[in-house]
């Protein structure tokens, strides 16, 4: 297998509702991602397309419909959809196809309107599940994200403020991200603990919102790498992985599809001990406990200790292991797919140096990006170097 | 496995009744918002011109697929209501499976000066003829009931 680089990205801006069409957006984020890498489409050998499901934007095989906004006319084009992993899984497309060789220059975009799904996108949600033994009850994903919060909280003993301290964290961090949908420097521990309960445990300011945007990625084989960039940011492993669709039988308080997915990419990337090799991560954030199961399904951390390091500050930007200094989902937005955004490119910004008032100050050489989704079942992972 | 083809009642097994629902409300984008907008309050049709290839997007584009930069607002002209047949066909059956009170004409419309084409319905006494390359223009509803939206345009029609 060949060594995959990363030489540009894109994004835009992350908002409730955005009037660009699905295929605008595509366009602004990999217009932006070409300049940064000083290409044109005609550089371009292969292009992948990451989106969640059509039931989003109301358009069946958005796939096509987005393309052309996607500088895929008169390519090879393939869409990908693994749901909420669906951020992380495209870029890991994008590498097999540079990877075996097929492509040199590959082009990764990711794009979501949830804005479209009206009033509001939740109403999409109702349909993933099993017809016979979920649905009849009119359940939603909040409702049972809550029972898998509640768990993982009564499993350790955590404390809800412990948890809400993520929240916070993240929506500060996202103060510095120009495509943030809610920054928010003066949020408090007891905005989002006094913040109406949506399903016990979980409160309003503890989930991410819905939002339009679209973020893309340009990969290149390693040594073609070297005309565009001096130093260019390598993907040292990918994995991925999915539990039971029987979710029901499993125990929800540990994401072991998640550690599996990371044993995988570790291994690709040489990493024995991922605590101490790892500079800082951007683990899937959608609701502000999943950033602490993620940290420790990414096994950067034990068993019930994230919300530990994260009450002592080392989760923190300047901490020593900073998480989702991008402001992640819970402060930069949560366009589904396009959160490729915050959990790969943002890897590329922080380990180019490129990442303005988020950068981290510690000189990080190697970062690791997950989603989550599906049936609380899908972890997928990604670990760059510099 | 259990064959059904001979079960006369799909609903006799076990089964649970259900819909997805799905409501959107779709927004026309930058260039359409622009495009519908214009053909409110005129009778004629924007389209947009790629500042390298000179590619006539219609309807108008932000940006063109095949050079892929984007195209300015100085770019962006008025043309005619009118263009050529490119594909047509005469529609007898519905989408459920019933006949159409009367034969439908649908088309692609190459709208005039423009590399670009729409889908319409044309309106003719004579379904049969050969359609392919007559010129026709669009009859639009009258301006105080336009709405903004492809159904502002009633038909196309021979000139």
């Amino acid at each position: 297998m060949r060594k995959v680089a990363v030489i540009g990205a894109g994004m835009t801006l992350f908002r409730r509702i955005l009037q660009e069409t699905g295929k605008e957006l595509s366009f602004l984020a990999t217009k932006m991602a070409m300049e940064d890498a000083g290409i044109e489409k005609k550089d371009l050998d292969m292009v992948i397309m990451g989106s969640a499901p059509d039931a989003f934007d109301g358009i069946h095989l958005k796939g096509e419909n987005l393309l052309d906004g996607a500088a895929a006319a008169n390519k090879p084009y393939v869409r990908v959809f693994n749901g909420g992993g669906t951020g992380v899984f495209a870029p890991i497309a994008g590498w097999w196809h540079v990877a075996s060789g097929v492509a040199d220059v590959a082009l990764v975009v990711c794009e979501e309107k949830m804005g479209s799904c009206f009033p509001h996108p939740q109403t999409a949600f109702r349909h993933i599940w099993d017809p016979f033994l979920d649905r009849p009850l009119n359940t939603n994903l909040v409702w049972l994200f809550a029972m898998e919060m509640n768990r993982y909280m009564t499993v350790h003993n955590i404390k809800k403020e412990d948890i809400a301290r993520v929240a916070v964290k993240n929506k500060r961090n996202a103060v510095g991200h120009p495509c943030a949908q809610l920054p928010d420097e003066n949020i408090t521990i007891d905005d989002v603990l006094n913040s109406e309960v949506v399903a016990w445990p979980v409160q309003r300011l503890d989930i991410s919102p819905p939002s339009d945007g679209a973020s893309a990625l340009i990969l290149c084989s390693e040594e073609k790498a070297k005309k565009y960039v001096e130093d260019p940011i390598t993907i040292a492993g990918v994995g991925w992985n999915i539990d039971s669709t029987m979710w029901t039988n499993r125990d929800l308080y540990f994401p072991r599809y998640v550690a599996n997915a990371a044993k995988m990419a570790y291994k690709m990337a040489g990493i024995d001990n991922p605590r101490k090799e790892i500079d800082f991560a951007e683990p899937y954030d959608p609701f502000d406990y999943k950033e602490l199961q993620h940290m420790e399904g990414l096994l950067l951390c034990d068993k019930g200790e994230a919300p530990i390091l994260t009450r002592e500050g080392v989760t923190q930007r300047d901490g020593n292991l900073p998480i989702c200094p991008s402001g992640g989902l819970l402060g930069v937005g949560n366009p589904i797919a396009a959160t490729m955004g915050q959990k790969v490119c943002e890897l590329y910004w922080q380990l180019a140096g490129k990442a303005g008032k988020r950068q981290i100050p510690t000189d990080p050489q190697i970062g690791v990006g997950q989603a989550w989704g599906d049936i609380m079942q899908m972890g997928t992972v990604i670990v760059m170097k510099r | 496995m259990t064959f059904l083809e001979k079960q006369t009642d799909p609903t006799s097994p076990m089964h649970w009744r259900g819909n997805m629902q799905a409501d959107y409300l779709y927004l026309s984008g930058v260039a359409g918002d622009k495009f519908f907008k214009h053909l409110m309050k005129n009778d004629t049709f924007l389209a947009t011109k790629c500042p390298e290839c000179n590619k006539v997007f219609f309807p108008p584009r932000l940006y063109c697929e095949d050079c892929f930069c984007e195209i300015p607002e100085e770019k962006w002209f008025e043309v005619p209501s009118k263009g050529s047949i490119k594909l047509f066909t005469i529609a007898t059956i519905d989408s459920y499976g019933k006949k159409l009170k009367e034969p439908k004409v649908i088309g692609l419309i190459n709208i005039d000066q423009t590399d670009g084409s729409l889908l319409g319905v044309i309106k003719t006494d004579k379904p049969d003829e050969e359609l392919q390359g007559v010129h026709v223009e669009a009859v639009l509803k009258p301006k105080d009931k336009r709405e903004g939206t492809l159904k502002d345009i009633l038909y196309f029609k021979k000139k």
